[in-house]
Formats: C-alpha cells, structure tokens, sequence
C-alpha cells in the first residue's frame, strides 16, 4: 500500500492563543455544569437529610437504597443511562438535560450522605439537652445542631465539590463539550495532546484552587467565633 | 413529613413510566425529517480528516461535508451531532441521531443492530510503528504492545488477526490512542491510514511507519434498524453523487486520492 497517495490535507494551524480560546470558552460550561450541579444537588440532599430524619421507616429506606445506587455505581454509567436510557424509554432530552439530571442526582447522593453523617456526629447529648429546654425539632435543628454540624460539614462538602467540578468531564461521553471534550477535538485537529491537556490541567486548576482556598478561610473563620 | 405516603409515590412513578412508554409512537424517520425540515447527523470530531475541528471549534472533513451534502440534497438543515466511536451506536439506536456519518465500517455484528447505506468514501486500517521496530506480519506483533481505540474496527478485527500474546492496549478514543502511541506508551499503533498518515507527519521525530494491513474497510452511513425508507433515500443521493463526481471531489479533496471502486 502506498502511504503517499494518503498524505491528505495539511492540518488546520491552531496558535497557542487559538487553543487557550477556544478552551477557556469550553471552560464557562464546565462552570456553568459545576454550578447547576451545586445548586440543584444540594437542594435535593437537603429534601434527602429530611426526609432520612423525618419521616418513618420507608423513607429512610428509600433514602439509603438512593444513596447506595448512585454512590456504587460508576458516574460514566449514570449519564449513559440518563441520555441514551430516557430516550430509549421515550423521553426525548437534551444533553444539557440529561448531563444536569445526572450530576445532580449523583451530588445529592453524596452531599445528603456527607450532611446526615454531620448531623449525626452532633453527640446526642445535644439533643437531649435541647429537649430538656423545650424546643421543638425545628427550634433544636436551627439553634443547637446545625451551628455544629455545619463546621463539621464544610471540609467534606468542599471536597466533594472538587471532585464534582472535575467530574463534569465525564458529560463528554454523551456529546456533552465541556473543557475536556474541547481539549480531545483540539488535541486530534493539532496533534499536540501534551500542550493541549497540559493548559486543560492548568484550567481546571485555576477552577478547584479558589474552592479550595475559600474553603479553607471559611473554616478559620467559624473556628474564631 | 410523615404523612406523605413513600408507597403511594413510587406507585405513581410506576403508573407514569409505563404510561409514558406505551404512548410513544413508532414515527418512521424519513418523514420526521421531512415535517421538522431538520436532519440530525453524527460526525465524528476528533477524526482528521474525516471529521475534526478548525480554529473556531466548528466541526470540518470528509464526513462533514458528507452529511452538509446530503442534508442539502434533502432540502432540510443539518445539525450535526458529535459522536465518538463507543457511543455513535447508542445515538443512532436511541433515535437521538437519524444518520451517523462516522467512519463507520460494515461489520456482520453490527448489521444486526443497525441498517447500512452504499459506501461513501473509502477506507483502511493498518499497524503503524517506529522504522526501527520490525513488523513483518502479525505474529511478529507477539509480546509487543498495540494501542487501538476501544470498540473500533481495529479493535475488533486486529484481535481476530494477531495470535495470542500480543498486548492490547485499549483506549477510550481516538485522542487517546494517538497520545499513547505518541508519547511510546506502546510499541505500535492499529489504526485509520489517512489520520496515521497526519500523525507521522507532525511527528517526525517518532520515525513512524505503515507496516501491516488489518483491513479495507470503505465507510458506511449507518442508518437506525428498519428506517428502510431513509435508507433509500440515502441511497439514491450516494448513488447519484457517484455519477456527477460529487464522491470523488470529496475524496480527493480531503484524501487526496480518488475514491474507487466502492461497494454497494
């Protein structure tokens, strides 16, 4: 076989300014994934801690059985399921959709699970004594609980909200282009993949440190008071 | 709290599910595409020259234009969906995509879950190594390592040819498997001849060389299971794009050579 008659065209010429645009465009939706995800997935943990401590023994089941099915299953899967699954069912949804529903659904999993484990970190003396002073669930929760579990909650809540940033890398899989589906087309049109992943790292950095480190200056603060 | 009955929800999630799946209706996808005047086709964009991206992110190639052209034949818009070889199936099952327009070889197994058209463009996968390493057939590949992507066809067919002990390396995608070979992960690479070809080039240092043939393997258009109409109609423009020369102005333009004899 002669490999001449295959030469092809030339490559397109991307600069480096070329790739640092067109990911740093990519990136707003790895924020803009990052940020549905925080808020919808701690909304719906927070109806989760609820209902685990709430309500009777058939919703803290439900709770567990929701919690162990998207902590044991691979994140890969559930957006597979969730777009091409839906849509086999008879669901027509977008990729947004689908990328969101999954996020979601796998945040809430583990901020539910991160938050019920600080609540109940709360030593039960706390309770009883609340009790003692005659508040009610929602006067115990909001005066004496919660203060402490929240200071217990932030190191863990943050890092999972790292993990869930670069979790959104997995979207790609679904057509979803975010940073690094942005990254694999442009690191296949220059064939420069070290260049190109070495600034996606870079990127996604830029993204996590600034979490981290707000993370870390809440914690001093609510140490001092 | 406690009187919302977890029972009576989950009953009537139940009751939705199979109602929503019941009244979806089996539409034929020919006149889908004629009613919304829009035609949704998988591209690939990580596939030069076939299909890949310029400076402004905009999907361009082989099968791009493919899928513009035929779009245009149809009097309908385009809207191209990007694909990936592990999951260009699934779009295509899922009625998410009416065409793929992916590369995409004929296989026996994968006739039995999708319809193709005629061929489009031709085709070949091949063993690609450093000049130093020596490659003469297949069993010479024995206790080296290959990286081919997962799920493509020279996955599939370089494992039927190769004896056992050689060392596959499977990747996700093609990006993958370039970086890997690139970088001497592994000591050869199984994979599409013209974006070898692109690779070698801007990798001179790697001294990088065509050894072993796995297949002539022209493209297909694939079509969902049973959309015989589409089909046909696909069909039809292929074949009458082979006459006007449309085929060949393609291949030669982003292969640079003509494109053959193709099979039906």
């Amino acid at each position: 076989m002669d490999n001449a008659i295959y030469s092809g065209r030339d490559v397109v010429e991307f600069s480096i300014w070329d790739v640092l645009r067109n990911l740093l465009l990519a990136a707003r939706w790895t924020v803009a994934l990052s940020l549905i995800t925080f808020a919808a997935g701690g909304l719906v943990a927070i109806i989760l801690v609820l209902i685990r401590n709430r309500t009777d023994r058939w919703g803290k089941h439900v709770v567990v059985l929701y919690v162990q099915l998207f902590q044991g299953t691979p994140l890969l899967m559930q957006l597979f399921l969730a777009y091409f699954g839906l849509s086999a069912l008879g669901f027509q949804i977008s990729a947004w959709g689908a990328a969101s529903l999954a996020l979601t659904l796998y945040c809430s999993a583990f901020l539910s699970e991160i938050w019920h484990g600080c609540i109940q970190a709360v030593s039960k003396g706390q309770w009883e004594a609340s009790a003692c002073l005659a508040l009610n669930w929602a006067e115990q929760m909001r005066y004496i609980i919660l203060p402490q579990a929240i200071k217990l909650a932030i190191p863990p809540t943050v890092g999972f909200m790292v993990q869930a940033v670069k979790a959104t890398a997995l979207a790609s899989v679904i057509g979803f282009i975010e940073l690094t589906k942005a990254g694999t087309m442009i690191a296949n049109a220059t064939f420069k993949p070290f260049m190109v992943f070495s600034i996606i790292g870079v990127l996604y950095f830029c993204l996590c440190y600034p979490i981290s480190r707000y993370a870390r200056s809440l914690e001093r603060k609510m140490n001092v008071r | 709290m406690k009187l919302i009955s977890i029972k009576k929800i989950a009953l009537s999630l139940v009751c939705f599910l199979v109602f929503s799946v019941l009244s979806v209706q089996a539409e034929n996808a020919l006149d889908n595409i004629e009613k919304n005047k829009v035609i949704r086709i998988g591209i690939p964009t990580d596939y030069p020259p076939y299909g890949f991206v310029g400076t402004d992110l905009q999907p361009q190639g082989l099968d791009v234009e493919m899928a513009q052209y035929i779009a245009d034949k149809m009097k309908v818009r385009v809207e191209l969906i990007p694909v990936i070889s592990a999951n260009r199936i699934p779009y295509l099952q899922t009625k998410k995509a009416d065409l793929i327009i992916s590369t995409l070889g004929k296989t026996p197994e994968r006739e039995k879950v999708l319809d193709f058209s005629i061929a489009y463009a031709p085709f070949f996968q091949g063993v690609f190594a450093p000049k130093t390493t020596t490659i003469k057939s297949f069993s010479d590949l024995v206790g080296k390592s290959v990286a081919v992507t997962r799920g493509a066809m020279e996955d599939q067919e370089l494992s039927k040819l190769t004896p056992p002990g050689v060392n596959m390396k499977r990747f996700e995608d093609n990006n993958a498997t370039i970086a890997a070979f690139v970088s001497g992960q592994t000591d050869a690479v199984g994979m599409g001849g013209a974006v070898a070809v692109n690779i070698i080039k801007q990798n001179p240092k790697l001294g990088a060389e065509y050894k072993l043939l796995i297949k002539n393997s022209p493209c297909f258009i694939g079509i969902a299971k049973g959309e015989e109409e589409l089909r046909l109609k696909v069909n039809a423009i292929i074949n009458e794009a082979k006459k006007s020369g449309e085929i060949d102005k393609l291949s030669k333009k982003w292969l640079a050579r003509s494109a053959g004899e193709l099979p039906d």
